[in-house]
């Protein structure tokens, strides 16, 4: 028998349930000595009714309370590509059909685009007079809608500045709306933080 | 129903993964998983109910608004943790409540500094705290613990409420892993003490 009584790290490695070269002699040291196999005993007690504390409860709405105040961002790759898998089908054979109508109607184009590219007098005056009639449409319809917006005095003071006025309105006007739109998002954000 | 299922049965890594992908049920799957340990350790450290939800809400807030901070190669349930003690002991410094130990300063080498720095007088808050968290946390372990210091209380909670390693608790609190030993092991000696003291 040693003569030695357990260290108290001693006892910890025991208690620990510590395996290895030099916890042998110690459980054979136990095995003797009555005091260090109560000590070592008490040592258990102690961990059992820690190992057998249960755990609390919080109240039931700490969840809703916690994400009240957490920002949830969805980073805009996500947000596109949960929108492509919305539009998606969900059953395998759904998204192979799915797929071969899409193919259908790609191959579909791209033929009808090569036989128009090969029609090269047809395209160069097809696209002439299709060119035009945007034109005409896109200037007419800016006219009434600047007409509607401005009114006739407004709209001749306009022409009166010529194109350099025009493109220099222009630049002012979308100055003043991206500082707009920044002034609101940065509000947005600080009473987000807020 | 079957997203909720499939949250329950990943590994936190993906969870966490997914939560800083923006979903909203994956933040609260991170919440539901560890809401009563965090909860326990943190009422353990603080023996106030209400306090401790707020701590509680406070570290969820904390944990979850910088996920992007995060560290894959650190165990989730460690981080989380670290930063509940850290508001707790925060908190118990702050309203100055710690329990002063009886057993001296946890870095005397010698059995002359471990005296000269022994006391045995508790905050006077405490005492009043007492009666209340008895009602509460019940049973003499409980109130044991209660007494510790809390570098001792949050150690041995780690180690024998959630089960950590001595390793992962010194990753945890930031804590050399002879010093987590020699909190564990005195933090024992002082519930022994406590509960033989209760038994006679």
């Amino acid at each position: 028998m040693n003569h030695r009584h357990l260290l108290p790290n001693e006892i910890d490695l025991l208690v620990d349930g510590e395996a290895g070269f030099g916890v042998a002699p110690l459980r054979a040291h136990i095995q003797e000595c009555t005091e260090c196999r109560e000590r070592l005993e008490d040592a258990r007690i102690v961990v059992e009714a820690l190992e057998a504390l249960p755990h609390f409860a919080p109240d039931s709405r700490l969840a809703d309370r916690v994400m009240a105040q957490v920002p949830v961002f969805v980073p805009a790759h996500v947000a596109a590509r949960d929108s492509v898998r919305r539009w998606l089908p969900q059953s395998a054979a759904a998204r192979v059909a799915a797929l071969a109508v899409a193919g259908s109607a790609a191959l579909t184009l791209t033929i009808g685009m090569v036989w128009l590219a090969l029609q090269g007098d047809l395209m160069v005056f097809a696209t002439g007079v299709l060119g035009e009639r945007v034109r005409v449409a896109v200037v007419s319809a800016g006219r009434d809608l600047a007409v509607a917006l401005l009114g006739d005095a407004a709209l001749s003071a306009l022409q009166g500045l010529g194109a350099m006025g025009a493109v220099l309105l222009l630049v002012a006007f979308l100055i003043a709306a991206v500082g707009t739109v920044a002034g609101i998002r940065r509000l947005a954000v600080a009473s987000r933080r807020a | 129903m079957t997203r909720a299922l499939d949250l329950a049965n990943l590994p936190d890594a993906d969870v966490v993964a997914l939560a800083l992908e923006g979903r909203d049920s994956a933040h609260r799957e991170l919440i539901r998983r560890y809401e009563r340990p965090v909860f326990s350790l943190v009422f353990r450290m603080v023996r106030d109910r209400e306090l401790a939800e707020d701590l509680t809400q406070d570290t969820f807030v904390k944990v979850l608004s910088h996920l992007d901070r995060y560290r894959a190669d650190f165990k989730f349930s460690s981080w989380l943790f670290k930063i509940a003690n850290n508001v707790a002991i925060d908190h118990l410094r702050r309203r100055q409540l710690d329990t002063v130990s009886m057993d001296g300063s946890p870095h005397a080498m010698t059995a002359e500094a471990v005296e000269s720095t022994r006391f045995d007088v508790a905050d006077s808050a405490e005492n009043a705290l007492d009666e209340m968290e008895a009602k509460e946390l019940g049973s003499a372990i409980e109130r044991a613990i209660a007494q510790l210091r809390p570098e001792y209380r949050s150690c041995i909670m780690l180690r024998h409420v959630e089960g950590r390693s001595y390793e992962e608790i010194a990753s945890t609190l930031d804590l050399p892993l002879g010093t987590v030993k020699t909190y564990i092991h005195r933090a024992r000696h002082e519930l022994r003490r406590a509960l033989e003291h209760t038994r006679e």
